[in-house]
């Protein structure tokens, strides 16, 4: 739909990588085109004055054309008012990029999702919440259609605060006679809240991580995130 | 390339493109250039490589490369000791040395932490790194990884893994360049510069 000329784009790099001599490959995640790759020549050229730009969490606006496959980019933009990412903040980035690099297809619109994104960026300069973590996972599901059932189970019947449910991917919320063991048992007062984004409370968010992660490591069919690797890591310094 | 190449010039391309930035077309000129108008260079190059690859190592204490076990300047007893400056390459470590205005010693990361390029720590070996710096005389560590992302990953990382160990850690800092007019500087560095403004000392 975009073979032509786009120009004046928001965007985000999500990643960068070597091409042929001198370019570079853009992963970028636009708002009107979704996630496109383009080429930038010669953006590997000392000194090229685009390098600098081609930065990821940094909101920019990039221009591009193309005929084919190839989506050239012709300028890039730099917008302005996102401090930069530093230390933990910055990890918690490379894991949206690297869920947005393994779970959004190419060149499908997602508005909604790009405005989560650029949210939870400028959320993560004043400090990592978990539950901003836990809102764009929200977001990311539910915008691109893997459904999540918070209020209502499997059965359609709606979800009881003082219920035990066991999680099924595809499916929804199982009500349970007690609580279970398996690590897609959840209240139904942390599906509750998790649907209205309260997070005040930390068993309750410790809960909604747990769906989280379980959800995540089957949509990324058992593939282990670098970022997952590295946060362990951390924690054990 | 469908045209058919004796084997060893074939393979002479192919060898070429694994420097960085040279594909199949540079990996073609540059080995006609070696075999008709060069072939002494050539000859040169082919001895220089072989000799790097024998005589050369990292160094122990630094990690950068070396013919000795150890250094020269490692050995050095004009280097202070007590400060260590944490680099991502030897190219950095020389861009270092030029400044003049650091006479500590250093440790050559030779890469970075790039999550989405499949660098963690791990690959970076840094059981090295904390051996050097219980040394018993290191004192503070500089961190001096590049200002990009990843270069900043790295530091963070590297902070987290110091200062559980108690060890003093720094950053350098970034801003204007020196001599630099705000009319010329990039809106991203000068947007920094004023996020990390600091107080005028009296
Ligand atoms: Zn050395």
């Amino acid at each position: 739909m975009h073979r032509g000329k786009v120009d004046g784009q928001p965007a985000y790099i999500l990643h960068t990588y070597p091409f042929r001599e001198t370019s570079l490959i853009v992963e970028a995640f636009s708002r009107d085109f979704g996630r496109v790759a383009l080429v930038a020549r010669g953006a590997r050229r000392p000194r090229s004055p685009i390098r600098g730009l081609l930065m990821a969490f940094q909101p920019v606006e990039l221009a591009w054309s193309g005929k084919g496959e190839v989506l050239t980019l012709m300028k890039a933009e730099w917008v302005g008012g996102q401090p930069l990412l530093g230390g933990h903040a910055l990890f918690c980035g490379y894991y949206l990029n690297e869920l947005l690099l393994n779970l959004l297809p190419r060149e499908d619109a997602h508005e909604r999702l790009f405005l989560a994104y650029a949210q939870t960026l400028r959320r993560f300069a004043e400090g990592v919440q978990e539950a901003d973590l836990r809102r764009f996972e929200k977001a990311l599901l539910q915008e691109l259609g893997y459904g999540l059932w918070l209020t209502e189970d499997a059965d359609g019947k709606p979800v009881a605060e003082e219920g035990w449910y066991a999680y099924e991917i595809e499916r929804g919320p199982v009500r349970l006679a007690r609580q279970g063991q398996s690590p897609l048992c959840i209240s139904g007062r942390a599906l509750l809240a998790l649907a209205r984004d309260d997070f005040a409370e930390p068993r309750l968010l410790a809960e909604a991580k747990q769906l989280m992660r379980a959800l995540m490591a089957h949509y990324l069919g058992g593939e282990t995130l670098e970022t997952r690797r590295i946060f362990k890591e951390l924690q054990e310094l | 390339m469908s045209v058919h190449n004796p084997g060893s010039l074939d393979a002479l391309i192919d060898a070429l493109k694994c420097l960085p930035g040279v594909g199949p077309k540079s990996a073609q000129r540059m080995a006609y250039h070696l075999l008709q108008r060069d072939r002494k260079g050539a000859q040169k190059l082919g001895e220089a490589l072989l000799n790097a690859l024998t005589a050369l190592r990292h160094c122990a204490r630094c990690n950068t490369f070396t013919e000795a076990e150890v250094c020269e300047r490692c050995l050095s007893p004009k280097r202070d000791g007590k400060t260590l400056c944490v680099v991502e390459t030897p190219v950095d470590m020389n861009m270092m040395e030029q400044t003049l205005a650091f006479n500590g010693l250093y440790y050559v990361l030779m890469g970075r932490i790039s999550p989405l390029d499949g660098q963690g720590p791990t690959q970076l070996g840094l059981d090295k790194l904390l051996q050097r710096v219980d040394d018993g005389v290191v004192e503070e560590v500089i961190l001096a990884t590049n200002y990009t992302n990843e270069g900043e990953a790295t530091a963070h990382y590297l902070s987290e893994l110091l200062k559980a160990r108690g060890i003093k850690v720094s950053r350098i800092a970034r801003g204007i360049p020196v001599g630099g007019e705000l009319e010329y500087v990039d809106p991203g560095t000068l947007a920094q510069a004023l996020r990390e403004r600091r107080g005028v000392e009296r």
